[in-house]
């Protein structure tokens, strides 16, 4: 029986009682008006990142007392899981610092806030200009509006052994010819020494080192439009790259016998071990060099961009610029703004970059030259050898989201794997990745 | 009246499961069939549009990866399932006899079972790898090979390679129960058997195995549904590659649905998995009622 005067009916009391339930799990805003934020981060969570990471957030709400950000790591293999969870469920977090390609993945599905005031703000106050390549916020740009902003450079190298090559009289290659010359020369198994150790496994990261080859011989996944031109007008470059890269293990048999298995780690340990003359690594391996193997540091050297067959042009290597982003639906969408414009600020990640030498490179040319990178002879040959030719996989085109799912799904990574077992030819392997890409772009 | 009363109480009693079996199990399953009859792909707009059969005819008759990760898990099931039969029997058979230590022995073979399957496939990597593996360090070091055996890089190995994994995780399941069915064998027909002359061989074959039938089938079948929808210890161990020689029927749903951002069309391959476990679990089903008939 509802009681009706001078006290709640049921159906009142559970009204209330959700209510209050909600109320108490509403984490927008407080009663004084404090804003919230959660913000996940996906390349951020190794202990000495954390650890850099949690005094920067502490910075940032010691200056913006009205904004509390909680900090959640996600790992990198749930990324998509988590993410799509969130989407499902609406309980996306309200920034993020993710993959290359999140944000116009997640602006394909109306989960995006366009962030075209702050690169308007970068514009007016010479940001923008002071931002070391085009590519690294135009690649977020789709359908007129960009969907992230830059924070962050992840690149992809070619480490050497110099004194391998100056035992040899070998000079550090420029070029495709000398590259492979070199690498041959100082093959050397009987001292337990490969001549190159790159990955070929079926993962995510193997795929990138093809990807500068392809450059250096002219090849691209699109054109200068965003159309998909990776088997068609490309197609012979890319064979030439694939069959170039491939080589190595295929016909010279210079490499480990099982790269066909081996992600980006295994090369960094093979080269990281002194086992090997060259290795391709991303700028992670500066600091693995720099922690695990310290006597190998003044032994080692990072190449200049090859130039290919493409010539001088073509001198690129791939570079991942990675994002930051916000929630559409994000009931504290200015204040993440806020955390994003003081976060993405010249000299404001140095903590970042010290803890985890060559991991991270800043956005900011400002930032490169600075005394922490020219005291430390890797860092330099990276910033002038690597850096300035570091451009996204989408060159020549801009922001497309359907390059998320051609890195996801690996469909690049595939023709390095497929050849390197036996499994296709080169061109037979470009033909068959361009065709799953194609589904993409119909 | 007191029969519909215990009625009504079993039916209390039952509801709490029932109704967390529909939101967790029965409820996941309706959407994954709604969502596979629509576009659901975070690239496309209009995710909810009615596509109809589109993505099963894609997954059947045009890409041709729905075919081929099906053969792979058939391969990669029977395999896992045959050779963990094997060394389960083999085991339970040697366990069950009389020896010092036997208890110990028995706890022992458990222990793969009790490890996390994330941990297991790390396990195994490290021992297979081909530049840091373990297994290739010794038979090097030893002289028995000159150059590593590549056991997750070669796709002529990395099927058995994943399948030994599987086998190792699965044995200590079937071991237990065998032994169990093997205590039920009456000693005095092995001794009867014996005394007329019959063979190890023909004693296993005419004595031990009709005891330990039933038991084989259902525990085979039930392997068989756990194998089919493993997921975890081959995306660990090989990422479904090298050349998508190991990518079977869960890695692929995976690969379509987190990484590929195509929902409906990962839903729908998932549905025609299911139907391949239901087809497994109807057979259980059958098998399970006509041994109680029997008995």
């Amino acid at each position: 029986m509802e009681m009706k005067s001078g006290g709640l009916s049921r159906r009142d009391t559970i009204i209330a009682g959700l209510g209050g339930l909600f109320a108490l799990g509403y984490k927008g805003a407080n009663a004084q008006g404090q804003a919230n934020l959660t913000f996940w981060s996906v390349r951020l969570n190794t202990p000495e990142l954390s650890a850099a990471l949690k005094g920067i957030l502490e910075q940032f709400q010691r200056e913006n007392p009205g904004i509390k950000i909680t900090h959640e790591p996600v790992s990198g293999n749930l990324v998509y899981p988590k993410f799509m969870a969130a989407i499902r469920g609406q309980s996306m977090p309200d920034i993020a610092e993710a993959y290359s390609y999140h944000p116009l993945q997640f602006a394909a599905a109306d989960q995006m806030e366009p962030m075209d005031d702050i690169i308007k703000e970068w514009q007016g106050n010479g940001l923008l200009a002071d931002i070391s390549n085009e590519f690294a916020y135009k690649k977020f740009l789709w359908k007129d509006h960009y969907w992230g902003v830059p924070y962050n450079l992840d690149i992809r190298a070619i480490y050497y052994r110099k004194d391998l090559l100056e035992a040899k009289g070998i000079q550090p290659p420029k070029t495709w010819a000398e590259f492979e010359k070199a690498v041959l020369a100082t093959h050397d198994p009987s001292k337990g020494v490969y001549g190159l150790a790159f990955p070929a496994g079926n993962f995510h990261i193997a795929q990138h080192y093809y990807m500068a080859f392809m450059f250096q011989a002219g090849g691209s996944i699109l054109d200068k439009d965003g159309n998909l031109i990776f088997g068609t007008k490309a197609k012979d470059a890319n064979v030439r790259a694939l069959t170039f890269l491939t080589d190595f293990h295929t016909k010279h048999k210079v490499t480990p016998p099982g790269i066909a298995s081996h992600n980006t780690d295994d090369s960094h340990t093979i080269f990281v071990q002194g086992r090997a003359a060259f290795g391709m690594g991303a700028g992670l391996m500066i600091s693995r060099i720099m922690k695990e193997n310290p006597s190998m540091f003044d032994k080692v050297g990072i190449l200049e961009v090859l130039e290919g067959p493409a010539g001088p042009s073509g001198r690129l290597t791939a570079g991942f610029y990675n994002p930051m982003f916000v929630w559409k639906h994000s009931p504290g969408k200015e204040a993440a703004k806020t955390f994003v414009r003081w976060f993405v600020q010249p000299g404001r990640l140095e903590p970042l970059y010290r803890a985890a030498p060559g991991q991270h490179w800043p956005i900011f040319k400002r930032d490169a030259g600075t005394p922490r990178v020219m005291e430390n002879r890797l860092l330099r040959e990276a910033l002038t050898n690597v850096v300035p030719y570091a451009t996204d996989f989408a060159y020549p085109g801009f922001g497309r989201p359907e390059m998320g799912v051609i890195d996801g799904e690996k469909m690049f990574a595939a023709p390095v794997n497929e050849v390197v077992v036996g499994a296709k030819t080169p061109e037979k392997a470009v033909l068959d990745a361009h065709a799953a890409m194609a589904r993409l772009f119909t | 009246m007191l029969a519909q009363q215990r009625k009504r109480m079993a039916f209390w009693l039952i509801l709490p499961t029932l109704l967390l079996i529909v939101a967790f199990k029965i409820a996941p399953i309706i959407e994954g069939v709604v969502v596979s009859f629509q576009a659901q792909s975070m690239m496309r707009p209009n995710p909810d549009a009615f596509v109809g059969w589109t993505h099963y005819k894609r997954a059947i008759f045009e890409e041709g990866v729905f075919g081929a990760a099906l053969w792979r898990t058939i391969v990669w099931t029977f395999g896992s399932v045959a050779g963990a039969y094997f060394v389960g029997l083999s085991i339970a058979l040697l366990l069950n006899r009389e020896f010092a230590g036997r208890t110990l022995f028995r706890a022992l073979f458990l222990i793969p079972w009790v490890i996390p399957e994330v941990a297991t496939a790390l396990l195994w990597k490290w021992a297979y790898g081909d530049e840091f593996g373990v297994i290739n360090f010794l038979l090097m070091r030893l002289g028995v090979l000159e150059t590593p055996i590549l056991f997750l890089s070669s796709p002529g190995a990395a099927m058995a390679s994943v399948i030994v994994v599987q086998i190792w995780k699965l044995y200590p399941i079937m071991f237990i129960t065998l032994l169990a069915a093997l205590q039920s064998v009456p000693r005095e027909l092995h001794e009867s058997a014996e005394i007329d002359g019959a063979t190890v061989w023909q004693r296993f074959v005419y004595v031990t195995f009709p005891y330990i039938r039933p038991t084989s089938v259902i525990i085979t079948l039930l392997a068989a549904i756990w194998t089919f929808q493993n997921f975890d210890i081959i995306y660990l161990l090989t990422g479904g590659g090298p050349a998508d020689a190991t990518k079977i029927l869960p890695t692929l749903v995976y690969e379509k649905g987190f990484w590929g951002l195509e929902l409906g069309y990962a839903s729908a391959i998932s549905l025609l998995m299911l139907l391949c476990l239901t087809v497994l679990s109807v057979a259980y089903l059958f098998v399970y009622r006509a041994q109680r008939e029997e008995t």
